[in-house]
């Protein structure tokens, strides 16, 4: 009778494998601070649907990330055949699917695609210098005029601070680049006060409004904090991230640039590049945290 | 020197550099009872490139002699770039924009003819009021303001001030006749120190005697500036009131929207129940204050949307209004355009769009800026009524009619709800009262149960959210779309699908942007092959 367990034996071995390799790569994608960008991401993006009535086209979405992990898959099996990176797909095509406003596949693909190619090909010592969405955002809207961005979709309310704000520093605990937000933030929103407040006289509320806008609390929490395509010495990083906040200030004030801190952060970040070649430190890699 | 105290009205306009805006400056609180567009200021702004054109309606009720505004501009304006247009412009780009009701008749089921029509109406606007009143400008500059131009135009007299701090001007302005709301020192203040000119403006009696009217004429200026945007917070100056403005722009490329606030689409194609005929005005007002409440009080609400080019088929669907001419664009600012002598009678593209706000101090603490985006995609306020057949209803067929009739009402009192917030309670008699069909009758052919107020109300929680869209794209197909506006242009009114008319916008940048994805591609690979021979 009791041989009867008997054949069950392999069978029960091989579901554990299959189950604890599984659990592995669960826990791996949870351990990876990448899944909290991800997650906190979906989240925006469900918040502008369900709360904020963005206008929704589900094929826009199906394009955009269905392009984005195509491309990351081709890339990475030509490459590095490191699968996990298709997290870094997911980040790209959640911050297109937030950011990115166009009326045409073409354009959505080519932002899409643009982002994740960047990657790769524009690579150097190992390293990619350019945020992979706000490369494929600029490019877009630079190469077709058929693109563009919608800095006021967000609306303007402390909720939003509070959410984007306190869900970011997580992210930005897991991958250590508070500094990078700090420095740019201090930096934009300093100048700012300090024209539109103390020399013009604009009263406080008007500096509140701006500190609550949705787009640059997600550009501050989730784009120029990218750990991987910023200046690797915390002190470059520091005053990389305050020239990003001062170009951008600039562009806003005297260029009167929509989105300004976009195209601030894709005009200095070839900068990187020199930055590491100036100040040595290891590249940043993606792990578990 | 004039002694008498002006009342004085702000306009805030433009801000650096920029296209003005003008708003009034506390003289309207919106009250309960008010009906809330009867105050609404007007403003059409024409930008192409770096050039604006801002045309200025006022709402001003009182006595004209007591008319004055006080705009910043970017630059001290010349002659040629300030005059008068006709405030029929403003009608007319109002009637043509505004929200609009569209109605179907049912089939009688026991007919077999159809009876089919549409008629539509448009929200009554605000109506044109102003006044003016002799103000006589005193010369005796106080040192930091500086006289730099002098014109009258129409019936106005203006003058281009710069100044160098807020104190001085206010000063002068008061010295001046000018009665300057408090706390207008402080809102000056920001212009002067970025570098804008005031541009201010009171009724020369004499020229408005001349021309036999009372009403003031919009005012029209027009200057170059990197900077969109539409300066509100001079309004504000002694106010904490909401006020009211609507703003019309004409781009030549796509739709246009706020860039530091969210622009937010007013819920459109919704069925309504049939009795809204009677009262769309209010039905409107309602459903704006509603989704002022629902939305939040700092939104810009968009109200239509629509290519007005010169190839573009249906300028709107269905039409409130005669769709705005060559003659009206150009003279609204949009200078890029030029009369042909073809059917659609202009070369060049235009895009309109309406948007519609309703502004305090508390809730927008930074002056209007906007963008062109490349989005041609129509959008209108429009709402929807199904008449009831009419006729005997006692055949068989009658009976599905009669129960689905009973269920598309319901949901309509449920959308009328969840639009306006109005308690539908009162509407209850609304389910069971069809013509030709009276419950409780002894011909009664279908035993409906009689819904209570208690019982709608259990169903009809205003949940925006969760209520479709009931009108199906079959049902919007078999519309037939005269007018009833004052327009009266029936031949405009062609029900047309939007699509074919963004089909040529579209095509453009979808070439261009297939073949920049393929070069990426081309490249990308290239790129790559070269990287890994390297290594």
């Amino acid at each position: 009778m009791t041989t009867v367990s008997i054949p069950s034996i392999p069978l029960k071995r091989a579901t554990l494998e299959a189950f604890g390799s599984l659990r592995g790569v669960a826990l791996r994608i949870v351990s990876d601070a990448r899944f909290y960008q991800i997650l906190f991401l979906s989240v925006f993006l469900l918040y502008g649907i369900a709360v904020l009535g963005w206008d929704v086209d589900a094929w826009k979405f199906v394009l955009t990330v269905g392009t984005c992990f195509l491309t990351q898959l081709f890339f990475t099996a030509a490459t590095s055949k490191d699968y996990y990176s298709l997290l870094s797909a997911a980040i790209s095509s959640l911050s297109l699917c937030l950011m990115l406003k166009a009326g045409e596949a073409g354009v959505i693909a080519l932002a899409a695609f643009l982002s994740i190619a960047e990657k790769f090909v524009l690579r150097i010592n190992g390293k990619h210098f350019f945020n992979p969405t706000n490369f494929g955002i600029c490019l877009a809207i630079l190469l077709t005029g058929q693109a563009w961005i919608s800095p006021g979709q967000w609306g303007n309310n402390g909720f939003l601070l509070l959410l984007i704000g306190s869900l970011g520093l997580i992210v930005l605990v897991k991958v250590k680049r508070f500094d990078t937000a700090a420095a740019f933030l201090f930096t934009y929103i300093g100048l700012l006060s300090f024209r539109h407040i103390v020399y013009q006289g604009w009263p406080v509320d008007f500096l509140f409004h701006q500190l609550q806008s949705g787009t640059l609390l997600l550009f501050t929490f989730f784009m120029i904090t990218d750990p991987v395509s910023t200046p690797s010495h915390p002190w470059a990083r520091i005053g990389w991230a305050a020239a990003v906040g001062a170009l951008a200030f600039v562009l806003q004030s005297y260029y009167f640039v929509n989105g300004s801190p976009l195209w601030a952060l894709f005009f200095l970040s070839p900068f990187t590049l020199l930055l590491d070649k100036l100040f040595k430190h290891s590249n940043f890699k993606w792990k578990q945290q | 020197m004039e002694t008498t105290m002006k009342r004085f009205f702000l306009l805030a306009a433009l801000a650096l550099g920029m296209q003005p805006a003008y708003s009034f400056c506390g003289f309207y609180v919106a009250k309960a009872d008010a009906k809330l567009f009867n105050t609404t200021t007007q403003v059409i702004i024409a930008r192409s490139g770096q050039h604006s054109t801002i045309t200025m309606s006022s709402d001003f009720k009182g006595d004209v002699k007591d008319f004055a505004m006080v705009v910043p501009v970017p630059k001290v304006l010349q002659r040629d770039d300030i005059r008068v247009v006709e405030r029929v412009l403003f009608d007319k780009l109002d009637a043509y924009s505004g929200p609009r009701l569209v109605e179907y008749w049912d089939e009688n089921p026991c007919y077999t003819r159809m009876m089919d029509a549409i008629s539509m109406n448009m929200v009554p606007q605000a109506a044109e009021k102003s006044s003016k009143r002799e103000m006589a400008f005193a010369e005796d500059e106080i040192k930091t303001v500086r006289i730099e131009a002098k014109y009258t135009v129409g019936e106005y007299d203006i003058l281009i001030l710069s100044a160098e701090e807020s104190g001085g001007l206010e000063r002068w302005l008061l010295r001046n006749g000018y009665k300057i709301p408090e706390g207008a020192r402080d809102v000056l203040e920001p212009y002067i120190k970025s570098n804008m000119k005031f541009f201010v403006v009171k009724v020369n009696i004499e020229e408005l005697d001349k021309s036999g009217s009372q009403l003031l004429r919009p005012l029209q200026v027009s200057f170059d500036s990197p900077k969109f945007m539409l300066p509100i917070r001079l309004g504000m100056a002694n106010s904490h009131g909401k006020q009211d403005m609507i703003v019309y722009l004409l781009t030549p490329n796509g739709r246009v929207e706020t860039v530091n606030y969210r622009t937010v689409k007013i819920p459109s194609d919704r069925q309504i129940p049939e009795f809204i005929k009677e009262d769309f005005g209010d039905f409107y007002v309602d459903v704006y204050k509603t989704a002022c409440k629902r939305e939040g009080s700092n939104n810009i609400f968009l109200e239509y949307a629509w290519n007005v080019s010169g190839n573009a088929g249906v300028k709107c669907d269905p039409c409130t209004g005669t769709p705005p001419v060559i003659t009206d664009l150009q003279e609204a600012g949009a200078s890029w355009l030029s009369a042909n002598g073809n059917w659609n009678g202009m070369t060049g593209r235009a895009f309109f769009t309406r948007l519609h706000v309703t502004y305090d101090r508390e809730h927008f603490p930074q002056d209007l800026v906007f963008q062109e985006t490349p989005n041609r995609e129509n959008f209108q306020a429009r709402y929807i009524i199904t008449h009831a057949a009419t006729g005997p209803l006692k055949c068989e067929e009658a009976k599905n009619y009669l129960a689905n009739l009973k269920q598309r009402r319901t949901l309509e009192l449920r959308e009328l709800a969840s639009l306006t917030g109005r308690d539908i309670g009162k509407y209850y008699e609304y389910l069971n009262k069809v013509q030709g069909y009276v419950p409780g009758e002894e011909s009664d052919p279908i035993p409906l149960p009689e819904i209570t107020p208690e019982k709608i109300k259990r169903v009809t929680q205003p949940k925006l959210a969760v209520v479709p869209d009931t009108i199906t794209e079959s049902q919007a197909e078999e519309a037939v779309v005269p007018v009833t506006g004052d327009s009266g242009n029936i031949d405009q009114a062609k029900f047309i699908n939007d699509e074919t008319d963004n089909q040529p916008v579209q095509e453009a940048g979808r070439s261009n942007s297939y073949l920049v994805l393929s070069a990426s591609i081309l490249i990308s690979a290239l790129l790559l092959l070269l990287r890994s021979r390297r290594t």
